[in-house]
């Protein structure tokens, strides 16, 4: 499929905040989110002939952010560790929020990849069952039971000891 | 449905999802109430962790980063189009060129010889033997051009009084002045210059030539005087092919 340097443009536009999110989310960091962010654009511009369907452009942007975060991490990087403060200066709403972020990072770095990847998407781009089936590449009943497995897990861990200290550590800032 | 699946019917649940296939726990919860709880905490913590997930660190200049970056490989990419387009003309050209060459190379050939046999014409060599002995004159002469030391039937009423040695168009060549016309000289070349045994005529402002090849040499009768003396004197020798 031929695809215009000004459509693809407009998908940047479109699209970059979405895959930054979700990168951000993924690797817990800002710089590793921006990174990738961009690296999953070129690659995608690169590769845009293979793209079948522009109705599923979306998909298939997250599909090749999904590529370049497993090519990070087999260069050998690791999640970040929360980043406080960056917390602490992006975050300027009330402490709450910023305690159940802090208390959110802490749970999906306990998540194991196969589990944060789509609870991500499920969360933060409310992308369906589908959408999310497409973007990792697996069969859609995989992408449910692991988003139940998923929830289950990031609601037990919300709910450790581990999310008082981080919110002391917040609240105390 | 006992309760511990429909704790996992619970994460497995979603607003958009098909209510009709999660009717069973929906049953359920009517009639458990510590589920109903569980599920009640489980939806509120659901919306919690979505609005978290909305807050993430805006990086402003992100955009413009990856446009300017889609703008570098564009231009690199047009760059290296550019680059393969004079690669592809490359070949191109070359065949122009050997066409070229083989359609001037002939034209260019002859222009050659027709400059030599003017020279011929207007200077001829300094006779280095002088004999009158068609065999002697013969002999002498096989020394430098290969071959027997004899010449082609077309030319046995010739005779000659003397030779000279010399290289024409590249190749050795003997120089042998007739003996009964004074206009009149021969050229061996040890090479045929013609691709065909006929005889190709040259004419020149100080006189005409007649070129022909047997197969291994080149023959070229040099004549003083037009087209149409050489022309008689051929046959008066019985020159012809």
């Amino acid at each position: 499929m031929q695809i215009s340097d000004q459509t693809f443009d407009e998908w940047v536009r479109q699209y970059h905040r979405l895959l930054f999110g979700i990168a951000y989310w993924w690797t817990g960091s800002r710089a590793d989110a921006e990174e990738l962010t961009q690296e999953a654009f070129y690659q995608a511009y690169r590769s845009r002939s293979s793209l079948r369907d522009v109705a599923t452009a979306k998909s298939w942007l997250v599909g090749i952010l999904r590529n370049c975060y497993g090519q990070m991490n087999r260069k050998g990087h690791v999640r970040a560790e929360v980043p406080l403060d960056e917390l602490t200066v992006e975050y300027e709403g009330p402490d709450p929020l910023a305690a159940d972020i802090l208390a959110l990072h802490c749970a999906l770095g306990r998540l194991d990849e196969r589990h944060r990847l789509p609870l991500v998407l499920f969360y933060f781009q409310d992308l369906s069952y589908r959408e999310i089936s497409l973007a990792l590449d697996l069969p859609l009943g995989t992408v449910m039971s692991r988003l139940s497995r998923a929830k289950c897990l990031l609601h037990d861990s919300l709910k450790l000891p581990d999310r008082a200290i981080s919110t002391a550590k917040v609240e105390g800032k | 449905m006992n309760c511990d699946l429909c704790k996992s019917e619970m994460y497995a649940w979603r607003y958009d999802n098909d209510v009709a296939s999660f009717q069973p726990l929906f049953d359920h919860l009517d009639q458990c109430p510590e589920c109903a709880r569980l599920f009640g905490e489980l939806t509120a913590s659901d919306g919690r962790v979505e609005t978290t997930f909305q807050s993430f660190p805006e990086s402003p200049f992100l955009e413009n980063r990856i446009i300017a970056g889609l703008a570098h490989q564009r231009a690199q990419a047009a760059a290296h189009r550019s680059a393969r387009k004079w690669w592809v003309l490359l070949p191109v050209l070359a065949c122009l060129l050997i066409v070229l060459f083989l359609a001037v190379e002939p034209w260019w050939q002859q222009e050659r010889l027709n400059q030599q046999v003017a020279i011929l014409l207007r200077t001829p060599p300094a006779l280095q033997i002088v004999a009158t002995d068609r065999r002697e004159l013969l002999n002498w002469s096989a020394s430098f051009v290969a071959g027997a030391s004899t010449l082609p039937p077309e030319l046995d009423r010739v005779q000659f009084r003397g030779a000279a040695r010399l290289r024409f168009a590249d190749h050795p060549a003997v120089f042998l002045k007739m003996k009964n016309e004074g206009r009149a000289s021969l050229v061996v070349v040890d090479t045929p210059l013609t691709k065909d045994k006929g005889f190709h005529k040259i004419e020149e402002n100080s006189g005409s030539a007649s070129l022909w090849s047997d197969g291994k040499r080149s023959y070229l009768l040099l004549f003083n005087g037009n087209a149409q003396e050489m022309r008689a004197y051929m046959q008066k020798m019985g020159i012809s092919a």
